[in-house]
C-alpha cells in the first residue's frame, strides 16, 4: 500500500468517524425527546401548573384554585400578564346580560355567523358553540375575580352584525388581569412565579400522560436574542410535579422572530409587531414535540392599520380604523393612486400593502384624509397623533405629497375622481361600501376629503397581531394527540396558544371571550 | 428587682451577641474590600446619584465576595433596602396618575414590576413603557434614572 492510500484511508476513516460522531450529537439535540418521571427529581409538587398569566392562564388558574387544587403559575416575564396587560380591553359576549339591559337582539347563530365570515369557514364550529355557551359565565367569573366593565351600550366592533362589546372600566386588558392576579394569589395554596420559563413537559413513565414541567427560576428573557427559547440559557434548571396535569397559556407566536417567518415569509426579522417582545413560539413547539396536533398555524393576522413610526400597536391603529379609512384614503406614494379598499377585512389590507412593500420594504403606503374623516370619539387621540409624530398634518395637498414623496399631481388626480365619485354616486373602483348608501349620511360638509384642508397622513405599515394557529383542543380544552386522535391525559390548553376557534381571521373583542371562556374550561375539567 | 433582671437581660443579650459575632466571624472570612480602579469604574459605570454618596461596590453587592466580576444583579429587594416600597415610589409620582402616566403606578401594572424591568445601575436604563409608547413617553416623563 503506498502512503498516499494509506493517509486517504486514514483521512476517510477519520472523517467517516467524525460524521457519525457529530450526527450522534445533532441527533441528541435534535431529539431532546420530553423527560419522563423515571428521569427526574420532582423539587416541588402541585396539583395544577399553569404555563402563562394572561387571561387564558390566570382564568385557569383561579377556576382550579377555587376548587381546592393547589396550583402553581408559571411566567416567564417579569411581568404579569403577557398581551393580556396591554391590549385594549374589549370582551364580545353573544347574548349577555348586557345586551338585554341595553336592548339589543343577538343570537348564538349570528355570533357564529360571523365568526364563520371573517374566518373564511374554517373556524372550528365546536369550539364557536361552546363560547356560545360559556362566555356569559366566564364574563360573571371574571367579575367575581374582580374584574369591572363600564355599565354602557356595548361596542360594536368591525366584523360582528350587532354591538356586543364590553369594554373593560380602564379600557385596558389589565382591568381584568390586575384583580384576577390578586384574587389568585390570596387563594390558599397558589402560587405566581415571574421570571420562570417552562423547559418542558415531564411525561409518564410510560410516554403518555403529561405528569410535570421542567422549568428555569432566576430566568430573564432576552428580546435582542433572534431567538430567545433556543438561546437563552439563563436561570437554574427546577423540575414541578403537577399531579392533575397542566394547561398551557402560553399565548401565541407573533415576536417570534424564526418561527412566524416559516409560517409566512414577509413576516422578516426585524418587523415589529403589536404583541409584547415575550410572545414566541417555544412552549407551543413543546406541545407539539409530544404528539400535539398542530391547526391552523399559519394564519397570523395582521393589523393594516399600524404605523411605522412609533412600536407596538400605538395610536395609528385608532386614528385609521376609527378616522382617516372611513372617509379618507390611501395611496401608493409612488404613484399617488389607492391600491385597496381602506375597509376591506384585516386580511385583504394586509396583503394589498405587503404588496407595495415587497417592490420596497420602505415605501409604506400614507393614508390621507381630513377633519370630516374623523369619528368624534377620536378627537382626543388627534393631538396625540400629531404630537407623538404619528400623524402628521398639512395646510395643502401638494405639502403633504411633498413630504411623503408622493407625485403631486397623480395624487390630486386621485382626490378629485374619489370625491367626484361620491358626488355622482358612481361605485368606486375598490367597492367602498362606507362612500354609499346610509354611512354618507354621517359624512360632514360635502366632499370625502375637504379639499379646504387641513390634510392628515400617517404611513401605514402591516403588524403581527395575533397567531389564529395553535393546539388542536376539544370543547373541554383537552388538548389532542396526534398520535392517538385522544386527548393527552394530563394536558390542557386555552387561549391564543390553541387554534382553529377563528379560522383564518379572528373578529376583534373575541380574543378575550375565547381566553376567559377556555380558559375557565381548562379550570374546571382538569 | 426589676433593673437586675434588666441587667441581667441586656448581659446576657451581649453575650450571645459576642457569641453570634465570633461565631460568624468563623464561618465567612471577612472580604476583603474592593480597590475601585478607574478601569473598573470604565466597565461598571454608576449612576451619578448613586456615585455621589461614594458607594463601595459591597454595599449593594453584600456577600458576593470580592470580585466584581462575579457580582450577582441585586434583586428588588436591595433596591429596596433604601428605596423603601414600591408602594411609596409610586406614591412619590402621585402627581402623574391624573394624566395615567405614573411609571411606577401604571394603568397596566399597578406599582407591581421589577425595578430592573426598567433601572439598570451599570448599564443605560430602558424604559419599558416605550415598547409600546415610543412616541408618549417624552412627553410623560424625563429619561429613566
Amino acid at each position: 500500500m503506498s502512503k498516499e492510500t494509506m493517509s486517504r484511508r486514514d483521512a476517510l476513516k477519520m472523517g467517516a468517524l467524525g460524521t457519525v460522531g457529530m450526527a450522534m450529537l445533532s441527533a441528541s439535540n435534535a431529539m431532546a425527546a420530553a423527560p419522563t418521571e423515571k428521569d427526574v427529581k420532582f423539587d416541588e409538587e402541585y396539583d395544577v401548573i399553569v404555563i402563562g398569566t394572561g387571561f387564558a392562564g390566570l382564568a385557569a388558574a383561579a377556576k382550579s384554585a377555587e376548587r381546592g387544587y393547589k396550583v402553581l403559575i408559571l411566567e416567564k416575564m417579569g411581568r404579569v400578564g403577557g398581551n393580556s396587560v396591554i391590549n385594549g380591553g374589549g370582551m364580545a359576549v353573544p347574548n349577555s346580560t348586557w345586551q338585554k339591559k341595553y336592548g339589543i337582539e343577538d343570537s348564538g347563530e349570528l355570533f357564529i355567523a360571523d365568526c364563520l365570515k371573517a374566518g373564511l369557514g374554517i373556524n372550528h364550529v365546536e369550539l364557536l358553540e361552546t363560547i356560545v355557551k360559556r362566555s356569559q359565565d366566564a364574563l360573571d367569573f371574571s367579575i367575581k375575580c374582580g374584574a369591572k366593565w363600564q355599565d354602557v351600550k356595548p361596542a360594536w366592533f368591525g366584523g360582528h352584525s350587532v354591538p356586543r362589546s364590553l369594554v373593560t372600566d380602564n379600557m385596558s386588558g389589565s382591568g381584568v388581569i390586575k384583580p384576577m392576579h390578586e384574587f389568585v394569589e390570596k387563594l390558599p395554596g397558589c402560587k405566581i412565579m415571574t421570571r420562570v420559563k417552562m423547559d418542558d413537559f415531564v411525561m409518564s413513565a410510560d410516554g403518555s400522560s403529561v405528569v410535570g414541567v421542567t422549568a428555569r427560576i432566576n430566568y430573564r428573557f432576552d428580546p435582542k436574542l433572534l431567538s430567545d427559547d433556543i438561546e437563552n440559557k439563563s436561570g437554574e434548571k427546577k423540575v414541578y410535579k403537577a399531579k392533575k396535569g397542566v394547561v398551557l397559556a402560553s399565548g401565541g407566536f407573533s415576536m417570534d422572530k424564526v418561527y412566524r417567518k416559516i409560517q409566512d415569509p414577509r413576516l422578516v426579522e426585524d418587523m415589529d409587531a403589536t404583541n409584547h417582545d415575550g410572545a414566541t413560539a417555544g412552549a407551543l413547539l413543546k406541545a407539539f414535540q409530544i404528539g400535539a396536533l398542530p391547526v391552523h398555524i399559519d394564519w397570523i393576522q395582521q393589523g393594516p392599520w399600524a404605523s411605522p413610526d412609533e412600536r407596538g400597536f400605538g395610536v395609528a391603529p385608532l386614528l385609521t380604523q376609527q378616522g382617516l379609512f372611513k372617509f379618507g384614503l390611501a395611496v401608493d406614494i409612488k404613484n399617488g393612486k389607492r391600491f385597496m379598499n381602506e375597509m376591506a377585512d384585516r386580511k385583504t389590507r394586509a396583503d394589498a400593502e405587503y404588496v407595495i412593500l415587497r417592490k420596497d420594504p420602505k415605501s409604506y403606503p400614507v393614508a390621507i384624509g381630513t377633519y370630516n374623516t374623523f369619528e368624534e370619539q377620536i378627537y382626543p387621540i388627534i393631538e396625540k397623533g400629531l404630537s407623538g409624530g404619528v400623524m402628521k398634518k398639512f395646510d395643502t395637498l401638494d405639502a403633504l405629497a411633498a413630504n411623503y414623496k408622493i407625485p403631486a399631481d397623480a395624487l390630486k388626480a386621485t382626490v378629485k375622481k374619489y370625491n367626484e365619485d361620491v358626488k355622482n354616486g358612481v361605485e368606486d373602483e375598490f367597492k367602498k361600501q362606507t362612500l354609499k348608501g346610509e354611512s354618507l349620511k354621517e359624512l360632514k360638509g360635502g366632499d370625502p376629503i375637504d379639499m379646504k384642508g387641513p390634510f392628515y397622513g400617517i404611513r401605514l405599515v402591516p403588524k403581527p397581531h395575533h397567531t389564529m394557529g395553535g393546539l388542536h383542543i376539544n370543547t373541554k380544552a383537552q388538548v389532542i394527540s396526534g398520535n392517538t386522535n385522544k386527548p393527552i391525559p394530563g394536558l390542557y390548553a386555552a387561549g391564543e396558544v390553541t387554534g382553529g376557534t377563528h379560522g383564518a381571521s379572528r373578529l376583534g373583542t373575541v380574543a378575550v371571550t375565547d381566553c376567559l371562556t377556555f380558559g375557565m374550561i381548562a379550570g374546571e375539567n382538569i | 428587682m426589676r433593673s437586675k433582671k434588666t441587667l441581667l437581660a441586656v448581659g446576657f443579650f451581649l453575650l450571645l451577641s459576642v457569641m453570634s459575632l465570633i461565631g460568624s466571624e468563623a464561618n465567612t472570612p471577612p472580604t476583603a474590600e474592593v480597590k475601585i480602579t478607574p478601569e473598573l469604574k470604565e466597565k461598571f459605570p454608576m449612576k451619578p446619584h448613586h456615585e455621589k454618596l461614594a458607594f463601595k461596590c459591597t454595599d449593594c453587592h453584600e456577600g458576593q465576595g470580592d470580585d466584581p466580576e462575579n457580582f450577582k444583579a441585586i434583586d428588588d429587594k436591595g433596591c429596596l433596602s433604601c428605596h423603601k416600597t414600591k408602594q411609596f415610589l409610586a406614591d412619590r409620582l402621585k402627581f402623574m396618575d391624573a394624566l395615567h402616566t405614573n411609571p411606577h403606578n401604571s394603568i397596566h401594572d399597578g406599582p407591581k414590576l421589577y425595578c430592573d424591568e426598567c433601572h439598570f445601575e451599570h448599564k443605560k436604563s430602558d424604559n419599558m413603557c416605550l415598547s409600546c409608547h415610543s412616541n408618549d413617553v417624552k412627553l410623560w416623563m424625563k429619561a429613566t434614572p
